[in-house]
Protein backbone atom coordinates (compact mmCIF):
# COMPACT_ATOMS: atom_id res chain seq x y z
CA UNK A 1 0.00 0.00 0.00
CA UNK A 2 1.09 3.01 -0.78
CA UNK A 3 0.71 4.88 1.96
CA UNK A 4 2.80 6.91 4.37
CA UNK A 5 2.23 5.26 8.00
CA UNK A 6 2.56 8.31 10.47
CA UNK A 7 -0.27 9.73 12.72
CA UNK A 8 -0.17 12.58 10.33
CA UNK A 9 -1.19 10.95 7.65
CA UNK A 10 -3.99 8.65 9.34
CA UNK A 11 -5.59 12.15 10.78
CA UNK A 12 -5.71 13.37 6.92
CA UNK A 13 -7.17 10.20 5.77
CA UNK A 14 -9.68 10.20 8.87
CA UNK A 15 -10.65 13.56 7.77
CA UNK A 16 -11.06 12.43 4.06
CA UNK A 17 -13.28 9.55 5.11
CA UNK A 18 -15.33 11.69 6.70
CA UNK A 19 -15.43 13.97 4.16
CA UNK A 20 -16.09 11.37 1.48
CA UNK A 21 -19.30 9.57 3.42
CA UNK A 22 -20.64 13.07 4.00
CA UNK A 23 -20.51 13.37 0.20
CA UNK A 24 -21.53 9.80 -0.39
CA UNK A 25 -24.85 10.85 1.49
CA UNK A 26 -25.24 13.63 -0.59
CA UNK A 27 -24.69 12.27 -3.85
CA UNK A 28 -27.23 9.47 -2.64
CA UNK A 29 -29.70 12.11 -1.85
CA UNK A 30 -28.79 13.47 -4.79
CA UNK A 31 -29.08 10.94 -7.12
CA UNK A 32 -33.12 9.15 -5.41
CA UNK A 33 -34.15 12.98 -5.80
CA UNK A 34 -33.14 13.22 -9.53
CA UNK A 35 -34.85 9.75 -9.61
CA UNK A 36 -38.33 11.08 -7.92
CA UNK A 37 -37.79 14.08 -10.22
CA UNK A 38 -37.01 11.90 -13.05
CA UNK A 39 -40.65 10.05 -12.99
CA UNK A 40 -42.81 12.66 -12.21
CA UNK A 41 -41.26 14.50 -15.83
CA UNK A 42 -41.78 10.44 -17.28
CA UNK A 43 -45.72 11.02 -15.97
CA UNK A 44 -45.67 14.33 -18.10
CA UNK A 45 -43.78 13.06 -21.06
CA UNK A 46 -46.26 10.10 -21.32
CA UNK A 47 -49.00 12.62 -21.27
CA UNK A 48 -47.94 15.32 -23.58
CA UNK A 49 -46.92 12.52 -25.85
CA UNK A 50 -49.98 11.02 -26.10
CA UNK A 51 -51.22 14.39 -26.55
CA UNK A 52 -49.09 14.95 -29.29
CA UNK A 53 -50.16 11.47 -31.28
CA UNK A 54 -53.45 13.00 -30.52
CA UNK A 55 -53.29 16.48 -31.94
CA UNK A 56 -51.35 14.77 -35.08
CA UNK A 57 -54.49 12.33 -35.81
CA UNK A 58 -56.42 15.59 -35.23
CA UNK A 59 -54.79 16.93 -37.62
CA UNK A 60 -54.39 14.38 -40.50
CA UNK A 61 -58.07 14.54 -40.03
CA UNK A 62 -58.61 18.21 -40.82
CA UNK A 63 -55.92 18.11 -43.40
CA UNK A 64 -58.35 15.21 -45.28
CA UNK A 65 -61.81 17.14 -44.84
CA UNK A 66 -59.72 20.66 -45.94
CA UNK A 67 -58.28 18.58 -49.07
CA UNK A 68 -62.06 16.92 -50.08
CA UNK A 69 -63.79 20.29 -49.33
CA UNK A 70 -61.67 22.62 -50.87
CA UNK A 71 -59.39 20.60 -53.08
CA UNK A 72 -55.58 19.05 -53.09
CA UNK A 73 -54.38 21.93 -55.01
CA UNK A 74 -55.91 24.39 -52.75
CA UNK A 75 -54.68 22.74 -49.53
CA UNK A 76 -51.34 21.98 -51.01
CA UNK A 77 -50.75 25.81 -51.96
CA UNK A 78 -51.88 27.36 -49.05
CA UNK A 79 -48.95 24.93 -47.29
CA UNK A 80 -46.90 25.78 -49.97
CA UNK A 81 -47.45 29.95 -49.45
CA UNK A 82 -46.23 29.69 -46.08
CA UNK A 83 -43.07 31.89 -45.89
CA UNK A 84 -42.78 32.03 -42.43
CA UNK A 85 -40.34 29.16 -40.52
CA UNK A 86 -41.35 28.53 -37.18
CA UNK A 87 -39.51 30.55 -34.52
CA UNK A 88 -38.95 29.93 -30.82
CA UNK A 89 -37.13 31.03 -27.70
CA UNK A 90 -34.93 28.80 -25.52
CA UNK A 91 -34.69 29.44 -22.08
CA UNK A 92 -32.81 27.47 -19.06
CA UNK A 93 -34.25 26.01 -16.11
CA UNK A 94 -32.26 24.53 -13.33
CA UNK A 95 -33.45 21.44 -11.71
CA UNK A 96 -31.27 20.04 -8.92
CA UNK A 97 -28.83 21.39 -10.67
CA UNK A 98 -29.18 20.41 -13.96
CA UNK A 99 -29.87 23.00 -16.94
CA UNK A 100 -32.78 21.98 -18.66
CA UNK A 101 -34.18 23.95 -21.57
CA UNK A 102 -37.63 25.70 -21.85
CA UNK A 103 -38.95 26.01 -25.11
CA UNK A 104 -40.98 29.03 -26.10
CA UNK A 105 -42.70 29.26 -29.50
CA UNK A 106 -43.53 32.61 -31.38
CA UNK A 107 -47.02 32.62 -32.94
CA UNK A 108 -46.78 31.84 -36.37
CA UNK A 109 -50.41 32.15 -37.54
CA UNK A 110 -51.15 34.91 -39.84
CA UNK A 111 -54.42 37.25 -39.87
CA UNK A 112 -56.96 36.33 -42.37
CA UNK A 113 -55.69 39.63 -43.95
CA UNK A 114 -52.13 38.02 -44.52
CA UNK A 115 -53.38 34.52 -45.72
CA UNK A 116 -52.54 33.47 -49.08
CA UNK A 117 -56.46 32.62 -50.10
CA UNK A 118 -59.54 33.65 -50.49
CA UNK A 119 -62.05 33.74 -47.85
CA UNK A 120 -65.72 33.55 -49.90
CA UNK A 121 -64.32 30.21 -52.31
CA UNK A 122 -63.23 28.36 -49.77
CA UNK A 123 -64.47 26.35 -46.50
CA UNK A 124 -63.48 26.80 -42.48
CA UNK A 125 -62.16 23.45 -42.85
CA UNK A 126 -58.95 24.89 -43.90
CA UNK A 127 -58.56 26.93 -41.31
CA UNK A 128 -59.53 24.60 -38.88
CA UNK A 129 -56.35 22.27 -40.66
CA UNK A 130 -54.59 25.34 -40.34
CA UNK A 131 -55.38 25.31 -36.43
CA UNK A 132 -55.15 22.17 -35.82
CA UNK A 133 -51.69 22.21 -37.47
CA UNK A 134 -50.63 24.79 -35.14
CA UNK A 135 -52.05 22.90 -32.20
CA UNK A 136 -49.08 20.36 -33.22
CA UNK A 137 -45.99 22.11 -33.64
CA UNK A 138 -46.94 22.99 -30.04
CA UNK A 139 -47.19 19.96 -28.74
CA UNK A 140 -44.09 18.54 -30.94
CA UNK A 141 -42.19 21.68 -28.86
CA UNK A 142 -43.47 20.82 -25.98
CA UNK A 143 -42.20 17.10 -26.32
CA UNK A 144 -38.69 18.10 -27.81
CA UNK A 145 -38.55 20.23 -24.47
CA UNK A 146 -39.44 17.35 -21.81
CA UNK A 147 -37.79 15.07 -24.23
CA UNK A 148 -34.16 16.89 -23.40
CA UNK A 149 -35.13 17.23 -19.73
CA UNK A 150 -35.32 13.64 -19.71
CA UNK A 151 -32.36 12.89 -21.25
CA UNK A 152 -30.35 15.40 -19.18
CA UNK A 153 -31.91 13.65 -16.24
CA UNK A 154 -30.69 10.22 -17.14
CA UNK A 155 -27.69 11.35 -18.01
CA UNK A 156 -27.07 13.18 -14.76
CA UNK A 157 -28.80 10.14 -12.81
CA UNK A 158 -26.13 8.05 -14.63
CA UNK A 159 -23.28 10.46 -12.87
CA UNK A 160 -24.19 10.69 -9.79
CA UNK A 161 -25.01 6.98 -9.10
CA UNK A 162 -21.55 6.15 -10.82
CA UNK A 163 -19.72 8.67 -8.16
CA UNK A 164 -21.73 7.30 -5.47
CA UNK A 165 -20.96 3.33 -6.39
CA UNK A 166 -17.19 4.50 -6.64
CA UNK A 167 -17.66 6.24 -3.36
CA UNK A 168 -19.20 3.40 -1.51
CA UNK A 169 -17.32 0.21 -3.03
CA UNK A 170 -13.95 2.13 -4.49
CA UNK A 171 -12.75 5.62 -2.90
CA UNK A 172 -13.84 4.60 0.91
CA UNK A 173 -13.13 1.32 1.10
CA UNK A 174 -9.62 1.86 -0.09
CA UNK A 175 -9.44 5.25 2.24
CA UNK A 176 -10.81 2.83 4.86
CA UNK A 177 -8.02 0.07 4.21
CA UNK A 178 -5.28 2.80 4.12
CA UNK A 179 -6.30 3.80 7.41
CA UNK A 180 -7.22 0.14 8.43
CA UNK A 181 -3.25 -0.34 7.67
CA UNK A 182 -1.57 2.88 9.08
CA UNK A 183 -3.15 2.20 12.33
CA UNK A 184 -2.36 -1.23 12.43
CA UNK A 185 1.66 -0.07 11.24
CA UNK A 186 1.25 2.42 14.07
CA UNK A 187 0.44 -0.41 16.51
CA UNK A 188 3.13 -2.26 14.99
CA UNK A 189 5.55 0.58 15.57
CA UNK A 190 4.33 0.90 18.99
CA UNK A 191 5.27 -2.92 20.16
CA UNK A 192 8.31 -2.95 18.22
CA UNK A 193 9.17 -0.09 20.57
CA UNK A 194 8.10 -1.55 23.50
CA UNK A 195 10.02 -4.00 22.65
CA UNK A 196 12.96 -2.28 22.41
CA UNK A 197 12.55 -0.80 24.86
CA UNK A 198 12.12 -4.03 27.18
CA UNK A 199 15.25 -5.24 25.71
CA UNK A 200 17.52 -2.09 26.05
CA UNK A 201 15.63 -2.64 30.01
CA UNK A 202 16.85 -6.02 30.00
CA UNK A 203 20.71 -5.52 28.51
CA UNK A 204 21.33 -2.36 31.09
CA UNK A 205 19.79 -4.45 34.15
CA UNK A 206 22.36 -6.98 33.31
CA UNK A 207 24.95 -4.93 32.36
CA UNK A 208 24.53 -3.47 35.90
CA UNK A 209 24.32 -6.73 37.54
CA UNK B 1 -75.55 37.16 -71.63
CA UNK B 2 -77.95 39.82 -70.58
CA UNK B 3 -79.97 40.24 -73.67
CA UNK B 4 -80.59 36.45 -73.58
CA UNK B 5 -81.62 36.25 -70.11
CA UNK B 6 -84.41 38.39 -69.92
CA UNK B 7 -86.14 36.56 -72.56
CA UNK B 8 -89.27 33.97 -72.77
CA UNK B 9 -89.33 30.66 -72.70
CA UNK B 10 -91.56 28.27 -73.63
CA UNK B 11 -93.37 25.52 -71.43
CA UNK B 12 -92.08 22.52 -73.41
CA UNK B 13 -88.70 23.74 -72.79
CA UNK B 14 -88.55 23.62 -68.92
CA UNK B 15 -90.83 20.45 -69.08
CA UNK B 16 -88.38 18.34 -71.27
CA UNK B 17 -85.23 19.82 -68.79
CA UNK B 18 -87.06 19.09 -65.61
CA UNK B 19 -88.45 15.58 -66.75
CA UNK B 20 -84.71 14.51 -67.69
CA UNK B 21 -83.32 16.04 -64.41
CA UNK B 22 -86.04 14.22 -62.31
CA UNK B 23 -84.93 11.03 -63.83
CA UNK B 24 -81.17 11.50 -63.35
CA UNK B 25 -82.05 12.73 -59.74
CA UNK B 26 -83.68 9.62 -58.82
CA UNK B 27 -79.98 8.27 -59.46
CA UNK B 28 -78.50 9.79 -56.80
CA UNK B 29 -77.49 8.19 -53.63
CA UNK B 30 -80.41 7.93 -51.26
CA UNK B 31 -79.54 9.56 -47.61
CA UNK B 32 -80.03 5.50 -45.94
CA UNK B 33 -77.17 4.39 -48.37
CA UNK B 34 -74.40 6.80 -45.96
CA UNK B 35 -74.66 4.83 -43.38
CA UNK B 36 -73.64 1.58 -45.85
CA UNK B 37 -71.11 3.62 -46.79
CA UNK B 38 -69.28 4.96 -43.28
CA UNK B 39 -69.09 1.23 -42.47
CA UNK B 40 -66.93 0.20 -45.38
CA UNK B 41 -63.50 0.76 -46.31
CA UNK B 42 -61.80 2.49 -49.21
CA UNK B 43 -61.77 -0.18 -51.23
CA UNK B 44 -65.40 -1.24 -50.57
CA UNK B 45 -66.78 2.06 -51.70
CA UNK B 46 -65.03 2.01 -54.70
CA UNK B 47 -66.98 -1.06 -55.32
CA UNK B 48 -69.59 -0.02 -54.62
CA UNK B 49 -69.66 3.20 -56.67
CA UNK B 50 -69.13 0.85 -59.68
CA UNK B 51 -72.50 0.10 -58.72
CA UNK B 52 -73.57 3.55 -59.00
CA UNK B 53 -73.57 6.23 -61.56
CA UNK B 54 -69.76 6.53 -61.21
CA UNK B 55 -69.02 3.49 -63.05
CA UNK B 56 -67.87 4.81 -65.89
CA UNK B 57 -65.40 7.11 -64.30
CA UNK B 58 -63.64 4.73 -61.81
CA UNK B 59 -62.85 2.18 -64.99
CA UNK B 60 -61.93 4.63 -66.83
CA UNK B 61 -59.52 5.69 -64.42
CA UNK B 62 -58.75 2.85 -62.23
CA UNK B 63 -55.52 1.74 -64.65
CA UNK B 64 -53.85 5.38 -63.73
CA UNK B 65 -55.18 5.77 -59.75
CA UNK B 66 -55.86 4.14 -57.18
CA UNK B 67 -57.40 4.07 -53.53
CA UNK B 68 -58.60 7.84 -52.46
CA UNK B 69 -57.03 9.47 -55.32
CA UNK B 70 -59.27 7.06 -57.79
CA UNK B 71 -62.24 7.90 -55.95
CA UNK B 72 -61.42 11.80 -56.12
CA UNK B 73 -60.32 11.52 -59.84
CA UNK B 74 -63.15 10.24 -60.65
CA UNK B 75 -66.20 12.51 -58.54
CA UNK B 76 -64.20 15.21 -59.89
CA UNK B 77 -64.85 13.84 -63.56
CA UNK B 78 -68.06 12.70 -63.32
CA UNK B 79 -69.78 15.86 -61.70
CA UNK B 80 -68.36 18.00 -64.96
CA UNK B 81 -69.90 15.03 -67.31
CA UNK B 82 -73.24 15.73 -65.26
CA UNK B 83 -73.06 19.15 -65.49
CA UNK B 84 -72.00 19.04 -69.53
CA UNK B 85 -74.37 17.02 -69.85
CA UNK B 86 -77.15 19.16 -68.42
CA UNK B 87 -76.14 22.00 -70.91
CA UNK B 88 -76.26 19.36 -73.84
CA UNK B 89 -79.83 18.25 -73.07
CA UNK B 90 -80.87 22.11 -72.20
CA UNK B 91 -81.51 24.22 -75.12
CA UNK B 92 -82.86 27.78 -75.34
CA UNK B 93 -83.31 29.73 -71.86
CA UNK B 94 -83.01 26.54 -69.72
CA UNK B 95 -79.23 26.22 -71.12
CA UNK B 96 -78.58 29.76 -70.99
CA UNK B 97 -79.33 30.05 -67.01
CA UNK B 98 -77.28 26.60 -66.48
CA UNK B 99 -74.32 27.94 -68.40
CA UNK B 100 -74.64 30.77 -66.39
CA UNK B 101 -74.60 29.16 -62.74
CA UNK B 102 -71.80 26.26 -64.27
CA UNK B 103 -69.29 29.75 -65.01
CA UNK B 104 -69.05 29.13 -61.00
CA UNK B 105 -66.92 26.38 -62.25
CA UNK B 106 -64.51 28.33 -64.39
CA UNK B 107 -63.52 30.38 -61.73
CA UNK B 108 -62.51 27.72 -59.34
CA UNK B 109 -60.67 26.16 -62.53
CA UNK B 110 -59.45 29.94 -63.10
CA UNK B 111 -58.39 29.62 -59.55
CA UNK B 112 -56.67 26.18 -59.23
CA UNK B 113 -54.52 27.28 -62.15
CA UNK B 114 -53.20 30.35 -61.02
CA UNK B 115 -52.78 29.30 -57.79
CA UNK B 116 -51.22 25.71 -59.24
CA UNK B 117 -48.30 27.85 -61.28
CA UNK B 118 -47.69 30.08 -58.64
CA UNK B 119 -46.53 27.53 -56.18
CA UNK B 120 -44.88 24.85 -58.69
CA UNK B 121 -47.37 22.33 -58.79
CA UNK B 122 -47.33 20.06 -61.81
CA UNK B 123 -50.02 20.04 -64.66
CA UNK B 124 -51.28 16.87 -64.07
CA UNK B 125 -51.83 17.86 -60.39
CA UNK B 126 -53.17 20.84 -61.29
CA UNK B 127 -55.57 19.01 -64.02
CA UNK B 128 -57.03 16.64 -61.19
CA UNK B 129 -58.79 19.24 -59.78
CA UNK B 130 -60.25 20.79 -62.42
CA UNK B 131 -64.15 20.57 -62.91
CA UNK B 132 -64.10 22.09 -66.93
CA UNK B 133 -68.34 22.54 -66.61
CA UNK B 134 -68.60 26.31 -67.29
CA UNK B 135 -68.42 28.55 -69.99
CA UNK B 136 -64.96 27.25 -70.85
CA UNK B 137 -64.59 23.90 -72.13
CA UNK B 138 -61.40 21.31 -70.96
CA UNK B 139 -59.34 22.10 -74.09
CA UNK B 140 -59.27 25.49 -73.15
CA UNK B 141 -57.88 24.68 -69.83
CA UNK B 142 -55.32 22.06 -70.66
CA UNK B 143 -54.19 25.17 -73.43
CA UNK B 144 -54.02 27.23 -70.11
CA UNK B 145 -51.60 24.62 -68.18
CA UNK B 146 -49.67 24.73 -71.06
CA UNK B 147 -48.68 28.47 -70.53
CA UNK B 148 -45.54 29.13 -68.94
CA UNK B 149 -46.17 32.28 -66.86
CA UNK B 150 -49.39 33.65 -65.26
CA UNK B 151 -48.64 36.41 -67.63
CA UNK B 152 -49.54 34.41 -70.31
CA UNK B 153 -52.74 32.97 -68.63
CA UNK B 154 -53.91 35.76 -67.52
CA UNK B 155 -53.57 37.49 -70.91
CA UNK B 156 -55.67 34.52 -72.22
CA UNK B 157 -58.86 36.52 -70.64
CA UNK B 158 -58.14 39.54 -71.94
CA UNK B 159 -61.40 41.26 -73.27
CA UNK B 160 -63.80 39.08 -70.57
CA UNK B 161 -65.16 41.23 -68.07
CA UNK B 162 -63.40 39.62 -65.03
CA UNK B 163 -60.01 40.25 -66.82
CA UNK B 164 -59.11 43.19 -65.32
CA UNK B 165 -59.71 41.43 -61.64
CA UNK B 166 -57.29 38.97 -63.12
CA UNK B 167 -55.11 41.78 -63.91
CA UNK B 168 -54.34 42.80 -60.67
CA UNK B 169 -52.23 39.67 -59.93
CA UNK B 170 -49.41 40.89 -62.49
CA UNK B 171 -49.65 43.90 -60.58
CA UNK B 172 -48.65 42.56 -57.27
CA UNK B 173 -51.92 41.90 -55.73
CA UNK B 174 -52.11 39.44 -53.46
CA UNK B 175 -53.87 35.64 -55.13
CA UNK B 176 -56.67 35.81 -51.83
CA UNK B 177 -57.85 39.15 -52.80
CA UNK B 178 -57.89 38.38 -56.57
CA UNK B 179 -59.70 35.15 -55.59
CA UNK B 180 -62.20 36.68 -53.56
CA UNK B 181 -62.64 39.28 -55.99
CA UNK B 182 -63.39 36.94 -59.04
CA UNK B 183 -65.91 35.13 -56.45
CA UNK B 184 -67.72 38.37 -55.80
CA UNK B 185 -67.54 39.20 -59.89
CA UNK B 186 -69.44 35.66 -60.17
CA UNK B 187 -72.22 36.39 -57.67
CA UNK B 188 -72.64 39.98 -58.41
CA UNK B 189 -72.38 39.60 -62.42
CA UNK B 190 -76.01 37.24 -61.84
CA UNK B 191 -76.96 39.00 -58.96
CA UNK B 192 -77.26 42.39 -60.37
CA UNK B 193 -79.11 41.43 -63.54
CA UNK B 194 -82.98 42.83 -64.03
CA UNK B 195 -85.17 39.83 -63.94
CA UNK B 196 -87.64 40.76 -66.97
CA UNK B 197 -89.16 37.68 -66.91
CA UNK B 198 -90.12 35.20 -64.02
CA UNK B 199 -88.51 32.42 -65.14
CA UNK B 200 -85.09 34.81 -64.89
CA UNK B 201 -86.36 36.03 -61.58
CA UNK B 202 -86.54 32.21 -60.06
CA UNK B 203 -83.11 32.04 -61.16
CA UNK B 204 -81.52 35.30 -59.91
CA UNK B 205 -83.16 35.08 -56.57
CA UNK B 206 -81.65 31.51 -56.30
CA UNK B 207 -78.09 33.01 -56.44
CA UNK B 208 -79.30 36.00 -54.38
CA UNK B 209 -80.33 33.42 -51.40
CA UNK B 210 -77.02 31.61 -52.38
CA UNK B 211 -75.33 34.68 -51.47
CA UNK B 212 -77.08 35.36 -47.81
CA UNK B 213 -75.70 31.76 -47.29
CA UNK B 214 -72.18 32.79 -48.52
CA UNK B 215 -72.38 35.98 -46.37
CA UNK B 216 -73.72 34.41 -43.49
CA UNK B 217 -70.55 32.05 -43.86
CA UNK B 218 -68.10 34.26 -44.60
CA UNK B 219 -69.17 36.82 -41.48
CA UNK B 220 -69.99 34.01 -39.00
CA UNK B 221 -66.50 32.29 -40.26
CA UNK B 222 -64.21 35.60 -40.00
CA UNK B 223 -66.01 36.66 -36.49
CA UNK B 224 -65.05 32.86 -35.06
CA UNK B 225 -61.43 33.91 -35.75
CA UNK B 226 -61.58 37.45 -34.49
CA UNK B 227 -61.26 39.22 -37.34
CA UNK B 228 -62.26 42.86 -37.23
CA UNK B 229 -64.85 44.61 -38.98
CA UNK B 230 -63.16 46.42 -41.74
CA UNK B 231 -61.51 43.09 -42.73
CA UNK B 232 -65.03 41.25 -43.05
CA UNK B 233 -66.79 43.97 -45.22
CA UNK B 234 -64.53 43.86 -48.45
CA UNK B 235 -65.22 40.19 -47.95
CA UNK B 236 -68.97 40.47 -48.39
CA UNK B 237 -70.86 40.17 -51.54
CA UNK B 238 -73.80 42.81 -52.79
CA UNK B 239 -77.36 41.98 -53.71
CA UNK B 240 -78.01 39.35 -51.45
CA UNK B 241 -81.77 38.02 -50.68
CA UNK B 242 -82.58 38.96 -47.98
CA UNK B 243 -79.88 40.52 -46.22
CA UNK B 244 -79.09 43.34 -48.09
CA UNK B 245 -75.45 44.54 -48.22
CA UNK B 246 -75.73 47.10 -45.60
CA UNK B 247 -77.45 44.63 -43.14
CA UNK B 248 -74.72 42.30 -43.58
CA UNK B 249 -71.73 45.21 -42.84
CA UNK B 250 -73.78 45.71 -39.53
CA UNK B 251 -73.45 42.24 -38.29
CA UNK B 252 -69.36 42.08 -39.11
CA UNK B 253 -69.71 45.13 -36.50
CA UNK B 254 -71.22 42.90 -33.81
CA UNK B 255 -70.64 40.30 -31.66
CA UNK B 256 -71.39 36.45 -32.03
CA UNK B 257 -74.58 36.57 -29.67
CA UNK B 258 -75.62 39.91 -31.14
CA UNK B 259 -75.29 38.56 -34.73
CA UNK B 260 -77.56 35.62 -33.68
CA UNK B 261 -80.32 38.20 -32.41
CA UNK B 262 -79.64 39.79 -35.39
CA UNK B 263 -80.60 37.17 -37.85
CA UNK B 264 -83.11 35.18 -36.22
CA UNK B 265 -85.62 36.04 -38.75
CA UNK B 266 -83.81 35.45 -41.93
CA UNK B 267 -84.85 32.77 -43.55
CA UNK B 268 -81.58 31.24 -43.78
CA UNK B 269 -81.79 30.94 -39.80
CA UNK B 270 -83.64 27.15 -38.46
CA UNK B 271 -81.95 25.62 -35.23
CA UNK B 272 -78.97 27.84 -36.16
CA UNK B 273 -78.32 29.37 -32.39
CA UNK B 274 -76.92 25.91 -30.82
CA UNK B 275 -74.63 25.36 -33.54
CA UNK B 276 -73.13 28.82 -33.73
CA UNK B 277 -72.57 29.13 -30.48
CA UNK B 278 -71.02 25.77 -29.83
CA UNK B 279 -69.70 23.97 -32.92
CA UNK B 280 -66.72 24.59 -34.95
CA UNK B 281 -67.18 26.92 -38.17
CA UNK B 282 -67.19 23.63 -40.48
CA UNK B 283 -70.72 22.48 -38.79
CA UNK B 284 -71.91 25.63 -38.90
CA UNK B 285 -71.15 25.08 -42.71
CA UNK B 286 -72.72 22.43 -42.88
CA UNK B 287 -75.89 23.57 -41.19
CA UNK B 288 -76.38 26.29 -43.77
CA UNK B 289 -75.45 24.30 -46.52
CA UNK B 290 -78.08 22.28 -45.40
CA UNK B 291 -80.32 24.65 -44.77
CA UNK B 292 -80.02 26.11 -48.25
CA UNK B 293 -80.18 22.54 -49.69
CA UNK B 294 -83.78 21.60 -47.72
CA UNK B 295 -84.89 25.03 -48.83
CA UNK B 296 -84.37 25.00 -52.77
CA UNK B 297 -85.95 20.74 -52.79
CA UNK B 298 -89.37 23.00 -51.38
CA UNK B 299 -88.72 25.60 -53.48
CA UNK B 300 -88.30 23.46 -56.54
CA UNK B 301 -91.53 21.25 -56.09
CA UNK B 302 -93.28 24.45 -55.46
CA UNK B 303 -92.63 25.42 -59.12
CA UNK B 304 -91.65 22.48 -60.69
CA UNK B 305 -91.95 23.87 -64.22
CA UNK B 306 -88.59 26.56 -63.74
CA UNK B 307 -84.94 26.51 -63.53
CA UNK B 308 -85.41 25.57 -59.55
CA UNK B 309 -85.67 21.95 -59.99
CA UNK B 310 -82.18 21.94 -62.16
CA UNK B 311 -80.88 23.99 -60.20
CA UNK B 312 -81.48 22.37 -56.55
CA UNK B 313 -80.20 18.84 -58.26
CA UNK B 314 -77.25 20.61 -59.31
CA UNK B 315 -76.89 21.72 -55.65
CA UNK B 316 -77.77 18.08 -54.21
CA UNK B 317 -75.39 16.72 -57.28
CA UNK B 318 -72.33 18.98 -55.20
CA UNK B 319 -73.29 17.88 -52.20
CA UNK B 320 -73.16 14.18 -53.14
CA UNK B 321 -69.67 14.55 -54.45
CA UNK B 322 -68.71 16.15 -51.41
CA UNK B 323 -69.74 13.64 -48.94
CA UNK B 324 -68.74 10.75 -50.99
CA UNK B 325 -65.39 12.98 -51.27
CA UNK B 326 -65.63 13.13 -47.46
CA UNK B 327 -66.04 9.57 -46.76
CA UNK B 328 -63.08 8.90 -48.95
CA UNK B 329 -60.43 10.73 -47.21
CA UNK B 330 -62.08 10.63 -44.16
CA UNK B 331 -61.40 7.26 -44.05
CA UNK B 332 -57.91 6.96 -45.44
CA UNK B 333 -57.34 9.03 -43.03
CA UNK B 334 -58.86 6.60 -40.33
CA UNK B 335 -61.33 9.18 -39.08
CA UNK B 336 -64.23 7.59 -36.14
CA UNK B 337 -67.24 7.11 -38.40
CA UNK B 338 -69.41 8.78 -36.40
CA UNK B 339 -66.91 11.81 -37.03
CA UNK B 340 -66.97 11.56 -40.46
CA UNK B 341 -71.01 11.67 -40.36
CA UNK B 342 -70.97 14.76 -38.58
CA UNK B 343 -69.38 16.42 -41.61
CA UNK B 344 -71.96 15.33 -43.99
CA UNK B 345 -74.55 17.28 -45.36
CA UNK B 346 -77.13 14.94 -45.88
CA UNK B 347 -80.31 15.90 -47.49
Amino acid sequence: MDVQPTRMELIKLRRRIAMAKKGHALLKMKRDGLIMEFRTILEDAKRVIDEMVQRYREAQEKLALAMAADGVVAVKSIALSVDKEPSFTLKRKNIMGVVVPVIKREVVRKSVAERNYGVIGTTARIDEAVEAYEALIDAILEVAEIETTLKRLIEEIERTKRRVNALEFRVIPSMEDAARYITFKLEEMDRENIIRLKKIKGKKEKAEA
Amino acid sequence: MISKIIKRTKISEWAYIVARVRVMKRKLIPRDEYAKLLNMDLNEIARYLEETEYKKEIDELAFRYSGVDLIDHALSLNLSRVYSKLIRISKGLPRDLIVLYLRKWDFWNIKNILRGKMFGFTNEEIEATLVPAGEFDEDFFKSLLAKESIEEIVNAFRGKPFYSILEKILHGSKLSDVEDELDKFYYTSIAGLSAESLDAKYFIDFIRMEIDIVNMKTILRLKKEGVPAEEIIPKIVPYGYQLTEDEARKLAAMELEEIYKAIENYWFVRDLREVVMTQPMSKIENALTRIWAERMIKKASNYPLSILPVLSYMLLKKIEVDNLRIIARGKESGMEVEDIREQLVIV
